[in-house]
């Protein structure tokens, strides 16, 4: 079975001896186009290395993580920088804004730093910016946005460079409902109607429904949960 | 050059704060070398431009020639050993003068050489040094300003010797006393009146020739002491000692502007570990960000660089003339490209913390 996001038996530890974690053990896991994935699980469930693993900043110990048919435990650092710039896009916490440029600027920051030609990628932030509905916020900085609109920032720059697969970092953690709820659904839309990848880790049930599968980590491993809402 | 700029232009308060610091002691660096430029040329313009190589020099003088004393028997002896032009005896004398009529008292300094040898003086207005006649000396332009001209007398009241004014000649101080040059004859009269010596007395004999052939010569020639130009440059009164103190003020300003540098960008580099972890994690690769980062700096220096230089001709412009203040080209060049590579030395301290910084530090955390 294949797909856009394929981890075979992908394991993690820390240390040895007495010392020794195992903070992802064994996760397999196929996510196809179009497909938003929520993981949830207890904190020090290993969440965050296997989002580290999945967003190509971290090696796993053990196992094959393919990206868009590309192996990515065999590349290099600076290939699986390469490897995050065009084909993963990040939404991560608290939206991790670079706090002096514009809103434009940190859409087009991202694709100066995978070289782009600027012309297009002004097109390009535009229309991401009035699909989230900020384009008249475009000059405006981090300081002066609300949090759930620095939060669509983030969104926005996370689909400038086209990614193959999108991960969110409890993009919810610092909205109240209504607004968390919004992004959610942003960020599902933008999946279905672009047939990418997206995986996002989440303590917020109240959003789960918004998601094609729910899968929840613990110790380590994953396992299926049955999604209530569907 | 995206990130730098944008920075810069968001955080104006910020880098104008550091800038204008940094724009202020650059500037007095500048100035610095600037009046250390002026003083070394008032105070040895003359041996600046001498044309002599070497001087000959009495052994226990401990190489100043204010000190030394080269006999007339010596000099005779210097001159049977060596090609014509090659030596030119050389009195040297400090006085105080006055413009026969007043009674303002000017400090001179008294150079004695033959008026056909090397050492004798280009003149710039009036006429030349000769040896066939008595009481004319050529002076430095700057007696001018105490109110001397061409034509005038001066005098030395002690003995009441007199000399008439015949030419001008510039870049000739010694000692922060304007170089006035008399023929070998004239010497004899001052230098046997003013000692106790009997017979006439040089204080050295100039030299210009290669230094194979000045081995020679103080190997054939008994109780000589010969130093090079640079030695008896540094042994002029008080030369070193302005010179060195003025340097170390400069060396101290460079360590603190470099300092003052470094640790700015170190600690704006600090807070924004969180930023440059974010951008890693977005795939931004440390070679572009350490680029960013010495772009950020590189622009700083240079636009401060430019202000001070800017400042620095415009105090000159300013500065009275009688303040003895002088810019070289050189000079600024050499300090701008210190400054220029110190600030690179002083960003390793960021980019080391830069290399530092892991892009994993992004997911899980909390603002």
């Amino acid at each position: 079975m294949s797909g856009k996001v394929v981890l075979e038996n992908i394991s993690k530890w820390y240390g040895e001896g007495a010392t020794f974690v195992k903070a992802v053990d064994q996760v397999s896991l196929h996510v196809q186009k179009g497909e938003f994935v929520a993981i949830i699980g207890p904190s020090g469930s290993g969440k965050s290395t296997l989002l580290s693993i999945m967003g190509a900043l971290l090696s796993p110990s053990e196992g094959r993580f393919l990206l868009d048919n590309q192996d990515v435990t065999k590349f290099t650092k600076n290939e699986m920088a390469q490897v995050r710039l065009e084909k993963i896009g990040f939404i991560f916490q608290s939206s991790n804004l670079v706090s002096f440029l514009s809103v434009r600027d940190q859409l087009l920051l991202v694709s100066k730093l995978a070289g782009k030609k600027e012309k297009e990628a002004k097109q390009k932030s535009d229309q991401l910016l009035e699909r989230v509905g900020l384009f008249h916020r475009r000059n405006h900085y981090p300081e002066q946005l609300s949090g759930g609109e620095k939060q669509r920032v983030a969104i926005a720059r996370a689909w400038m460079n086209d990614p193959e697969l999108i991960l969110a970092d409890e993009p919810t953690a610092s909205l109240d409902s209504k607004r968390g709820r919004d992004i959610v659904e942003m960020i599902a839309k933008e999946v279905k109607s672009r047939g990418k990848s997206a995986i996002m880790v989440t303590h917020d049930e109240r959003v789960l429904d918004l998601c094609d599968r729910v899968l929840m980590i613990k110790d380590g491993q994953l396992s299926e949960r049955v999604a209530t809402h569907i | 050059m995206f990130l730098a700029l944008r920075e810069i232009k968001y955080s104006k308060l910020r880098f104008l704060l550091i800038s204008i610091i940094m724009v202020l002691i650059t500037w007095l660096v500048f100035l610095i070398s600037g009046l250390a430029n002026g003083l070394s040329s008032e105070n040895a313009s003359s041996f600046q431009n001498i044309k002599a190589t070497h001087f000959i020099v009495q052994p226990n003088a401990d190489k100043k020639l204010n000190r030394s004393r080269i006999s007339e028997e010596k000099w005779v002896e210097i001159q049977k050993l060596s090609s014509p032009g090659e030596v030119t005896p050389f009195g040297q004398k400090m006085l105080s003068i006055v413009k026969q009529g007043t009674d303002h008292k000017v400090d001179i300094a008294v150079f004695a050489t033959d008026a056909n040898g090397f050492l004798a003086p280009d003149v710039i207005e009036g006429k030349k040094l000769r040896n066939d006649a008595q009481h004319e000396v050529v002076v430095d332009q700057s007696l001018s300003e105490k109110g001397i001209d061409i034509g005038d007398w001066i005098q030395d009241p002690d003995t009441d010797q007199k000399w008439q004014v015949v030419g001008f000649t510039k870049g000739q101080m010694y000692s922060h006393s304007p170089v006035v040059f008399m023929n070998l004859h004239d010497w004899k009269s001052i230098a046997i009146k003013q000692t106790a010596e009997t017979t006439t007395y040089y204080n050295a004999i100039s030299v210009k020739m290669d230094s194979l052939n000045i081995h020679t010569l103080q190997s054939q020639v008994k109780d000589i002491d010969i130093i090079t130009k640079a030695d008896a440059l540094q042994n002029i009164p008080g030369y070193k000692e302005e010179q060195s103190t003025l340097n170390m003020m400069m060396v101290f300003l460079f360590v603190i502007a470099s300092f003052v540098q470094a640790v700015f960008f170190y600690v704006i580099t600090l807070q924004k570990t969180s930023m440059y972890g974010v951008l890693k994690a977005i795939g931004a690769s440390t070679a572009k960000l350490t680029r960013s980062l010495v772009v950020q700096m590189l622009f700083i220096i240079v636009l401060v660089i430019l202000c001070s230089i800017g400042l620095s001709y415009g105090a000159q412009a300013l500065i009275s003339s009688s303040v003895p203040f002088q810019l070289e080209v050189g000079t600024i060049a050499l300090f701008s490209g210190l400054f220029f590579i110190v600030s690179i030395i002083g960003s390793l301290l960021s980019l080391y913390q830069i290399l530092k910084i892991d892009a994993v530090e992004a997911i899980g955390r909390v603002e």
